[in-house]
């Protein structure tokens, strides 16, 4: 349609996003091994024999011939060589092992707990989605005093450590005005503060991002030309620079997944909600090293997967970066 | 071979018992709050149990044998006798023993009629079966093993009557027996293999496992069937409990707070600020259950330097003041010990002046010892080497409070040139630690009915490390005539016989400044007043929700 078009530009950008494609395939599996070597031996570091794990956890009293029986049966006799390579032969076809505390399969584990620990994880993100964009559409651009507020709001939020902010949400909300339940019962109410205690930190990091891109969005041209038009400034924020704070937000999105999955370890610890937090906590203090590795590596597939989303995502609220692509 | 008296005592003690602590709430050691039974007991209701501890790998609690397992095993199976609050043996799922003279050979009369919450009766081949599930290797029991080490075998005479004949007499087989790990299950419901066993155990007890949400809760059902309680129980029949919700809140402050707006009724492990605060209302309850067998207290290792030396030792115990710690960060929750062993153990020996707090004594000995130069930091150094004692610590174990503790130990023992290097570890850490013997003074307790766990922690064959790198003498003594004091003793049955042995044994061990005794195992409950007729059960400080029912 333009001169100097290639002569099937569509097909041509289709191959470019094949490629795309492709890297970001190969890229999410080469991070899954990196990731599995990687807790492969990190976990044999730590001090604690796995034979004694299987056995009844660290102080068991385990003898000669059940410690034998068990190396001979997990294959623990092995050089690490070999057992490394096993884990990776095992991987492969999806096996994830045995729980060696729980003497279950590790997918069985994972499967039960995913659920939890991702809706509490995804409840935060979109919590602290509106919680960010709130108070960046509201405290930018209107003043000293209101940029102040919101910049102190977003550092001091930033900043809070999720196990603090849950011991003084309990006591406010639970043991002082007994409003919500302290530990998770399961319903809509005991899910409240989990979140909050999640959400509010995440929102100070993506707020602060978004407001700088909220203030530069609205120096551009097109800003003043709609208000020239008479559009007030509620509409010109919703409508033309919300999109521009919202890139970075979304490309933060899968670090933020990532971080908040960690920062599940200590939610799910204090408001005793199962989840894949506590199995992680509990395996490591019992060496228990299936569970670990599937633990991290089931974390390490939904990260990859949401930076691909968050990479997708980029693409359909920017058209710079299609064109990008083009070029 | 058998002489066969009932022994008389035993006899004596059920009559009594059956007559006069029928209405006796008997709770473990000094209770702090008598429960008191207000109005007549109504049955219904769901209990919630927020427990602290880990939550277990496996509900049967012959695999492996730990706390955590004890703790939610003692609501659904029975062992075959139990221990009242003065520290008798009393009836549970035997009714009567009798032992031969030589104590090779002990016969349980079993209790008649009671059947496993699957069908199976009880009875003599239901013994013999548990007891051969605990010693098979396959099994993986460390503590239940451990307890029935001298039981050669159990012999079926006829249907009540299980005969357990033994290698070697053992003083403590009753103790041993009335442990959760060795509770009695369906050999059913062993025979279901490991993995299934473990979700579910059977037992005789008054509930039933009904569900096991992995890191969430169990839930436990109330036995309609029930008929075994044991001889100190309230009353008869089923509980009045419809279930059990037993929860695990691994976070203290959240647990305290769930207690506190109504959404649990119980919770076990609450820091000692938290009973503190709940005592000043009258909104809960405290049972205050110190754990059986040894006392929690600092143990000096003795087979390497410094602590081979008996005046170093001493020179410990005498600089390091834990009076003034304990009384501030334990808020009077925990009375300071002067024994190695629990309060709650009637044969606890305890000698005060051992223990007085002495500066100049410490530097004295120091002085004599060698160490008598200090370096720029203040700590003592001999030969180029400085007076350096590695304390790993667990955090797993140790909570808050004792690991302040620790450190205000760090820092009287400096006074008198010690330096105490704190290791915060997670248990596997801390066991490599012990394995590897980098340690001078640790802590470690040790929950076992009786004294005979001062043969498990002081006789030198505890010394010599299991396979799997445990050893459970720390202080690492090394003395033949504690040896041999200790062994007599579990082989003695005559009470006042044992007792003397077990007093000597102690004086010996406390006179060699082998350790430092700080309080009892600490272990308490908080209730809401609205449960009436919670107990703790004198063995290992389990609670029991038996005769327990919800007011209003």
């Amino acid at each position: 349609m333009t001169r100097g078009s290639p002569a099937d530009p569509r097909g041509q950008r289709r191959g470019r996003t094949i490629r795309h494609a492709g890297l970001l395939v190969a890229g999410a599996v080469f991070v899954m091994w990196a990731v599995a070597t990687l807790t492969f031996f990190a976990i044999r570091l730590i001090p604690g024999d796995p034979a004694q794990a299987i056995l009844g956890g660290p102080g068991s009293q385990a003898s000669q011939e059940a410690l034998d029986q068990v190396r001979r049966d997990y294959g623990l006799d092995q050089p690490l060589i070999v057992q490394y390579l096993a884990m990776l032969g095992r991987l492969l076809t999806g096996d994830l092992g045995t729980s060696y505390a729980l003497k279950v399969p590790v997918a069985d584990l994972l499967g039960a707990q995913l659920g939890g620990t991702l809706l509490l994880a995804l409840l935060s993100l979109v919590l602290a989605w509106i919680l960010a964009l709130g108070l960046s559409l509201w405290s930018t651009g209107r003043g000293r005093i209101a940029t102040a507020v919101g910049e102190g709001i977003e550092l001091t939020a930033a900043a809070l450590p999720h196990f603090w902010l849950a011991a003084v949400l309990i006591a406010i909300f639970s043991s002082g005005l007994g409003w919500l339940p302290p530990v998770a019962t399961g319903t809509a109410a005991g899910l409240v503060l989990p979140v909050v205690t999640l959400a509010v930190p995440l929102a100070g990091f993506l707020a602060q991002v978004m407001r700088e891109s909220l203030l530069d969005a609205m120096q551009q041209p097109f800003v003043v030309s709609a208000q020239a038009r008479g559009e007030s400034t509620t509409g010109v924020r919703l409508r033309h620079t919300v999109r521009h704070a919202a890139l970075p937000g979304i490309s933060l999105s899968g670090w933020a997944l990532g971080w908040l999955l960690s920062g599940a370890v200590v939610v799910e610890t204090i408001f005793a909600m199962p989840g894949l937090g506590r199995t992680l906590l509990q395996a490591v203090t019992l060496r228990d090293i299936p569970v670990v590795t599937g633990v991290v590596l089931l974390i390490s597939l939904v990260y990859v997967l949401m930076t691909v989303l968050t990479d997708v995502s980029s693409r359909i609220a920017d058209p710079r970066l299609r064109q990008e692509a083009n070029r | 071979m058998r002489a066969a008296p009932v022994t008389t005592r035993q006899n004596r003690r059920f009559g009594i018992l059956a007559i006069g602590l029928v209405s006796m709430i008997a709770l473990a050691g000094c209770q702090a709050a008598e429960p008191e039974a207000s109005g007549d007991p109504v049955s219904g209701g769901t209990l919630t149990y927020a427990s602290g501890d880990a939550e277990p790998t496996c509900l049967d609690p012959h695999v492996g044998g730990n706390y955590p397992q004890a703790l939610i095993a003692g609501q659904f199976l029975e062992s075959l006798v139990s221990r009242d609050a003065s520290g008798e043996i009393i009836p549970w799922l035997a009714d009567s023993w009798e032992v031969s003279s030589d104590g090779l050979v002990w016969d349980f009369t079993l209790r008649d009629d009671v059947t496993f919450t699957d069908g199976t009766p009880f009875d003599a081949e239901a013994v013999k079966v548990n007891v051969e599930h605990l010693q098979d290797p396959a099994t993986q029991s460390s503590t239940g093993y451990l307890a029935l080490g001298k039981v050669e075998q159990v012999e079926v005479v006829d249907d009540l009557e299980a005969r357990f004949v033994l290698s070697t007499p053992d003083s403590a087989l009753l103790e041993s027996l009335s442990q959760p790990w060795t509770a009695i299950q369906s050999p059913a419901g062993i025979a279901r293999g490991m993995e299934e066993n473990c979700q579910a155990p059977v037992g005789t007890g008054p509930f039933i496992v009904d569900e096991w949400v992995k890191q969430d809760h169990i839930s436990l059902v109330r036995n309609d069937d029930y008929s075994s309680p044991p001889a100190d129980a309230e009353h008869d029949g089923p509980a009045y409990l419809e279930g059990i919700e037993w929860r695990f809140v691994p976070d203290s402050a959240s647990r305290y707070a769930a207690l506190q707006g109504g959404q649990v009724d119980v919770i076990d492990n609450p820091q000692p600020d938290t009973i503190a605060a709940a005592e000043q209302g009258d909104a809960f309850k405290w049972i205050d259950a110190p754990r059986p067998g040894a006392s929690n207290r600092i143990e000096l290792n003795s087979g390497q330097a410094p602590f081979d030396d008996e005046r170093v030792r001493e020179a410990f115990v005498r600089a390091v003041d834990v009076n003034d710690g304990i009384e501030a960060l334990f808020f009077g929750t925990a009375e300071r010990s002067y024994s190695a062993l629990s309060s709650v153990e009637a044969l606890a020996y305890s000698d005060e002046s051992l223990f007085e707090t002495d500066l100049d004594r410490a530097n004295e000995l120091l002085d004599e010892a060698g160490w008598t130069e200090r370096d720029a930091e203040g700590y003592r150094v001999r030969d180029g080497a400085r007076l350096t004692l590695r304390f790993p610590v667990s955090t797993n174990q140790s909570i808050p409070a004792e690991q302040s503790l620790f450190e205000q130990v760090q820092a009287t023992a400096k006074d008198a040139g010690f330096e105490v290097v704190i290791e915060l570890l997670d248990l596997s850490g801390w066991y490599g630690a012990l394995f590897a013997h980098e340690y001078e003074i640790v802590s470690a307790p040790y929950t076992k009915v009786g004294p005979d766990v001062l043969r498990i922690v002081y006789h030198s064959d505890s010394i010599t490390p299991a396979p799997s790198g445990y050893f459970a003498n720390l202080s690492q003594l090394n003395d033949p005539a504690v040896d041999a004091l200790l062994t007599e003793a579990a082989a003695t049955s005559d009470p006042d016989a044992r007792a003397e042995l077990y007093e000597q044994a102690q004086q010996i061990i406390l006179g060699g400044y082998y350790l430092l005794p700080l309080y009892d195992q600490q272990n308490s409950f908080l209730l809401s007043t609205k449960v009436q007729g919670a107990r703790a059960i004198s063995t290992v400080s389990t609670p029991s929700f038996y005769d327990a029912w919800l007011a209003g």
